[in-house]
């Protein structure tokens, strides 16, 4: 999860994500190489002693200086765009979770086997307890099967809202009379934090998203507890 | 026109390798558009014959570009017709 000062990802919990480092790590060599090679450059040419002002053109950098960006361009797009169509790929998902966003709470419904919704607030700073996030945690979590394909669809009540997880690498727009999907694939168990990304009126920092993801058989003892509390 | 870029490619040719890669993105894109236009099934272009083409997904098309890890030929239909 997130931490004060933090520099870098949140550490990836989806394959998609892992994929997401994976580039962000490749674009940055790129862009550190490119900064530093101008960098050196300038600092070159503003402290020489010489000059040559009879320098008219010379043909050969110009075709490097031209073809090496594109070079530079395509290597970062390719793995761009690989990853982009990678997620869009739902890879047969054995469970639908729709998440609905309100003013200012989420609410999650499971009914591919039986009726199960409940609404998910965040839990007001003053009633935190001893090991609680501020701000981040809520009343009830989306509890998730771990290492299963989930697909999850995103939709809103009122208003814009966001759903988005930066563990998992999703951010989906939730938008008022559509259904936007997205795969969720989680690799290991444990929770994972998120926080509405799509202004939404006065509570919109204050509607969080917390997935928890847990063994299966833990998870079809979860769904019997709340559907049993319901 | 040309017999004047001619010209110029002969004593700059370092023009050459812009013309290729500008005239190559825009071809790129030029043609991802015209694919959008005339396969996208978002798009309707005959109102009269083909109303509603969003209408008529089959579960094995492919729509989009590149297809990564999927194999569609492996996908069954699980959606009632209406």
């Amino acid at each position: 999860m997130a931490y004060p000062s933090m520099l870098g990802f949140q550490d990836a919990t989806s394959p998609i994500m892992e994929e997401l480092l994976h580039f962000h790590d490749h674009a940055m060599i790129i862009v550190t190489l490119i900064s530093s090679f101008v960098f050196y450059t300038i600092t070159m040419m503003v402290i020489t002693k010489l000059t040559y002002k009879s320098m008219l053109d010379s043909q050969e950098m110009e075709m490097v200086w031209t073809a090496l960006p594109a070079l530079i361009l395509t290597m970062v797009a390719l793995p761009s765009l690989r990853i982009l169509y990678l997620m869009d790929e739902l890879n047969f998902p054995n469970l639908t979770v729709k998440a609905v966003g309100h003013q200012w709470y989420w609410s999650y419904e499971y009914t591919d086997f039986e009726q199960l919704n409940f609404d998910s607030y965040m839990i007001p700073t003053q009633d935190l307890t001893p090991g609680q996030f501020r701000l981040l945690d809520t009343d009830n979590r989306m509890v998730v099967p771990v290492n299963s394909p989930i697909r999850v669809m995103v939709t809103a009540d009122d208003v814009l809202h966001s759903w988005a997880t930066p563990s998992l690498g999703i951010k989906l727009d939730a938008v008022p009379g559509r259904l936007n999907q997205t795969a969720l694939m989680t690799s290991r168990p444990g929770v994972f934090y998120g926080q509405c990304s799509e202004i939404c009126g006065a509570n919109h920092s204050f509607m969080p998203i917390v997935v928890e993801s847990i063994p299966l058989d833990h998870f079809e003892y979860w769904t019997h507890s709340m559907l049993n509390n319901a | 026109m040309l017999a004047l870029v001619r010209k110029q490619l002969r004593t700059h040719p370092s023009l050459i390798p812009l013309f290729i890669f500008i005239g190559g993105g825009a071809t790129m894109a030029a043609m991802y558009l015209a694919r959008l236009a005339l396969k996208n099934p978002d798009v309707c272009w005959d109102k009269k014959n083909n109303p509603e083409p969003w209408n008529k997904l089959g579960p094995n098309d492919q729509y989009k570009l590149f297809a990564v890890n999927m194999d569609y030929s492996k996908l069954k239909k699980d959606r009632p017709d209406f």
